[in-house]
């Protein structure tokens, strides 16, 4: 199994300006305490949006390599963006799903894939050709290079352990979103 | 005629995509955005997602509008109140609605009924539009409240403008 935060913190040391959108719940914990930068989005509810506001975000900015932090829980309130994101596959989005079969803010309820579920077949259902189901550290930063580097669109599925990140990030919707669109050169 | 009109004022007010689930009123509007051929069309499976998109585009630069029935009104409420409102995105929501005059469908009614409501509960900005000479300015007046707000705005087509679907 792979520790949330450490996951993080690799995935940022090999990062510059990339924007990364994380999810509602754990992610954006993780992300914050690893490295927070303009460039991170963080959603503090609207769970399963993180997918979407991805997709769109790697459709308007085809120049840079858009990065989702999402959680087992919020993708699978949001499944159908999969088949969406699919079929527009833009080759610069990178959807990590950090799968630890649980609801973990609330408690460590069960999540359907600690059952039956299995996010990577519904990944390669909806239409994804590169999928990656990852459950070391070693396996992640093994794999981590290509993704960032080859033609995506890629879906990591990285199985993690149920640790927490200790770091909260800012509260303010309207200061995360100016200071991530200036980041981006995108505010008028 | 009133799509091509709404065609016309996204286009003037530098739109650069449609989300949208389908409905037969936005398929006329999608007609003539095709025919066009300056916007991104993309085809939500679900209509919240289609908040989360719009966002994401807004926030690389780029403007959306959203494209939805009623009835989708109900599937976005939470990805409205706890994205796009707070962190106060801006986009035009065009809202086909169902449920009013001439309806044949009683399962389009409540939430017909309901729609300015969840709208005016959100606190979202809303415009209906009845005749063909209010399109041009009302389209454009949205779209800049919108923008000047930092908030959707929703304007909605109503069955006086667009007619009524008669049960096939």
């Amino acid at each position: 199994m792979i520790n949330r935060l450490e996951a993080t913190q690799y995935l940022m040391r090999h990062l510059t300006n990339e924007p990364v959108i994380a999810s509602c719940g754990n992610p954006k914990y993780d992300l914050f305490s690893a490295e927070d930068r303009k460039e991170n989005f963080y959603m503090w509810n609207s769970m399963g949006m993180a997918s979407s506001t991805g997709l769109g975000l790697a459709l308007a900015r085809p120049d840079k390599k858009v990065i989702i932090l999402d959680g087992d829980g919020a993708i699978l309130m949001n499944l159908n963006s999969l088949t969406t994101a699919a079929s527009k596959s833009p080759p610069n989005l990178i959807h990590i799903i950090w799968d630890n079969r649980s609801y973990q803010i609330t408690g460590g309820q069960a999540t359907h894939t600690a059952g039956k579920a299995n996010l990577a077949q519904i990944a390669r259902g909806a239409g994804f050709e590169k999928v990656l189901t990852l459950d070391t550290l070693e396996a992640f930063k093994q794999a981590l290079p290509k993704v960032l580097s080859e033609p995506g669109p890629w879906v990591v599925v990285a199985i993690t352990d149920n640790c927490g990140a200790p770091g909260r990030p800012p509260k303010s919707p309207t200061y995360i979103k100016h200071r991530f669109m200036e980041a981006l050169g995108s505010r008028r | 005629m009133w799509a091509e009109t709404i065609v016309k004022v996204l286009k003037e007010n530098d739109i650069r995509s449609i989300s949208f689930l389908p409905d037969t009123v936005i398929g006329k509007i999608l007609n003539y955005a095709v025919k066009d051929g300056s916007f991104e069309l993309i085809t939500l499976a679900r209509e919240e997602e289609g908040v989360g998109i719009v966002t994401g585009e807004y926030l690389g630069g780029r403007r959306g509008v959203l494209m939805m029935q009623s009835a989708g009104l109900g599937n976005s409420v939470n990805a409205l109140a706890s994205l796009a409102i707070p962190y106060q995105i801006p986009f035009l929501l065009l809202i086909s609605q169902r449920g009013e005059l001439g309806e044949f469908n009683a399962c389009h009614v409540t939430m017909g009924k309901a729609l300015r409501g969840i709208l005016d509960a959100l606190g979202i900005q809303h415009f209906t539009l009845r005749r063909e000479d209010e399109v041009e300015i009302t389209m454009r007046g949205a779209i800049k409240t919108a923008y000047t707000s930092e908030q959707p705005v929703a304007v909605i087509l109503s069955s006086e403008l667009v007619g009524w679907k008669d049960e096939k």
